[in-house]
């Protein structure tokens, strides 16, 4: 039924016959799948890395191995926890070797800013790029439980599928994340 | 009483386990401003935005991902070849074709030769050949036999010459839908670059995804 169903128009294949169709080299299957996840993927390489050109590059990473490996794709769990567990090994290996280059202020594409002031909109893009560099200083584990959690909005159980522990794991990570976060951005106001 | 572990504080603030049934928080103080750090932090990460690419950033990572899988292409093992359908179901039909020619000859054709004799001998015949593209049938060959084979010949050998002897080209083609158009058909395939049988692919999905034309009733 699936065969049946995967010869069918692309954009009616659910997750398994699209990728079934892809290993059966129709064209467009893969393009398929890159548009239905480009926008997770990229914002997941983006909360990694913290620049628009690096986030570009993992992305398309991302999707290269994805589809070198798309034959490995069991469907245990959904093509998206398959992306994102790609997505962080991509981005772990790459922030391991480089230090992540967050954009500064001018560099951002702002969201709507219409209902605050000059001065909050500053003091907000200020907060968040300190939010962000202490976010970099964590623990790799800790970082992708954090990005995951918070800005993909998985919950634990997707969460210890992507990164291959227990659930228990997941949320001692996601409390010691907080945790040192705190006091990262302590350290630096008393710095300050 | 025990304080309370992560996990409790990760409920707790992603309100999976309600207050009330902690009642370790209503005496801790410690707990109790932990368990706000928590929250506070959750609220100021989440608070962090992500700037929205260009409309047009999310067409050209496509178009880099095609290029990028175009110059890397997967390279499939002979497995993965043999599992595709336009491999399989060519062999699966010739296999069925000769079951069935088996299974249609007479018990003494297929039975186990005796014995070779010293003196024994096999002879062989010719295959007929091919009919003309108008396909009339062929009578069964009626063709000089060559020299006769040795006795030290292999028996299994006998089998398929007296297998051959009664072959009969339209009797194949007629029972066993046996063709060479799909063999030239394949060759034509292989032929192919890998662009044009992608092209090729694509002009017959959309070819089979049309509907149906309706029926003439006039």
């Amino acid at each position: 039924m699936a065969a049946v169903a995967a010869g069918g128009p692309l954009d009616q294949l659910d997750e398994q016959q699209l990728v079934a169709a892809c290993l059966d080299g129709r064209a467009g299957a893969f393009d398929l799948i890159v548009e239905r996840h480009r926008r997770a993927v990229y914002q997941l390489c983006y909360r990694f890395v913290g620049n628009h050109e690096d986030a570009s590059d993992l992305s398309q990473d991302v999707f290269l191995r994805a589809y070198r490996g798309l034959k490995s794709f069991r469907g245990g769990s959904s093509l998206a926890t398959w992306l994102y567990r790609i997505g962080v090994n991509v981005c772990l290996n790459r922030v391991a070797v480089k230090k992540p280059l967050m954009e500064d202020l001018d560099a951002r594409q702002h969201v709507d800013s219409r209902r605050e002031s000059q001065v909050d909109r500053v003091l907000r893009e200020e907060r968040g790029l300190q939010v962000r560099a202490a976010i970099a200083q964590l623990p790799p584990k800790q970082r992708a439980t954090l990005v995951l959690r918070v800005y993909q909005e998985l919950s634990h159980e997707e969460i210890a599928q992507v990164l291959g522990s227990s659930v228990g794991a997941v949320k001692a990570n996601f409390f010691h994340a907080l945790g040192n976060l705190k006091k990262i951005l302590g350290t630096e106001e008393d710095l300050a | 009483m025990a304080h309370l572990v992560p996990d409790q504080f990760v409920d707790l603030a992603d309100g999976v386990l309600a207050e009330a049934d902690v009642p370790h928080l209503s005496t801790c103080a410690d707990c109790r401003r932990q368990l706000a750090d928590v929250r506070a932090m959750m609220a100021e990460a989440a608070g962090v935005e992500a700037p929205e690419p260009s409309p047009l950033f999310w067409g050209q990572l496509s178009a880099r991902v095609r290029e990028a899988v175009a110059e890397h292409p997967v390279r499939r093992s002979w497995r993965d070849r043999v599992r595709q359908p336009r491999v399989w179901i060519p062999a699966l039909g010739g296999l069925l074709a000769i079951g069935l020619f088996a299974l249609r000859q007479p018990p003494e054709v297929l039975a186990p030769p005796a014995p070779s004799a010293p003196d024994s001998t096999l002879t062989l015949h010719v295959a007929p050949p091919l009919p003309p593209a108008g396909g009339h049938a062929v009578e069964r060959a009626h063709v000089p036999s060559l020299p006769p084979l040795g006795a030290a010949d292999d028996p299994q050998l006998s089998l398929v010459v007296a297998s051959g002897a009664a072959l009969s080209w339209d009797e194949m083609r007629d029972e066993v839908a046996l063709s060479s158009a799909g063999a030239s058909s394949d060759a034509v395939f292989d032929a192919l670059t890998v662009d044009e049988q992608r092209e090729l692919q694509r002009l017959l999905a959309d070819e089979m995804a049309q509907p149906a034309a309706p029926e003439n009733r006039s």
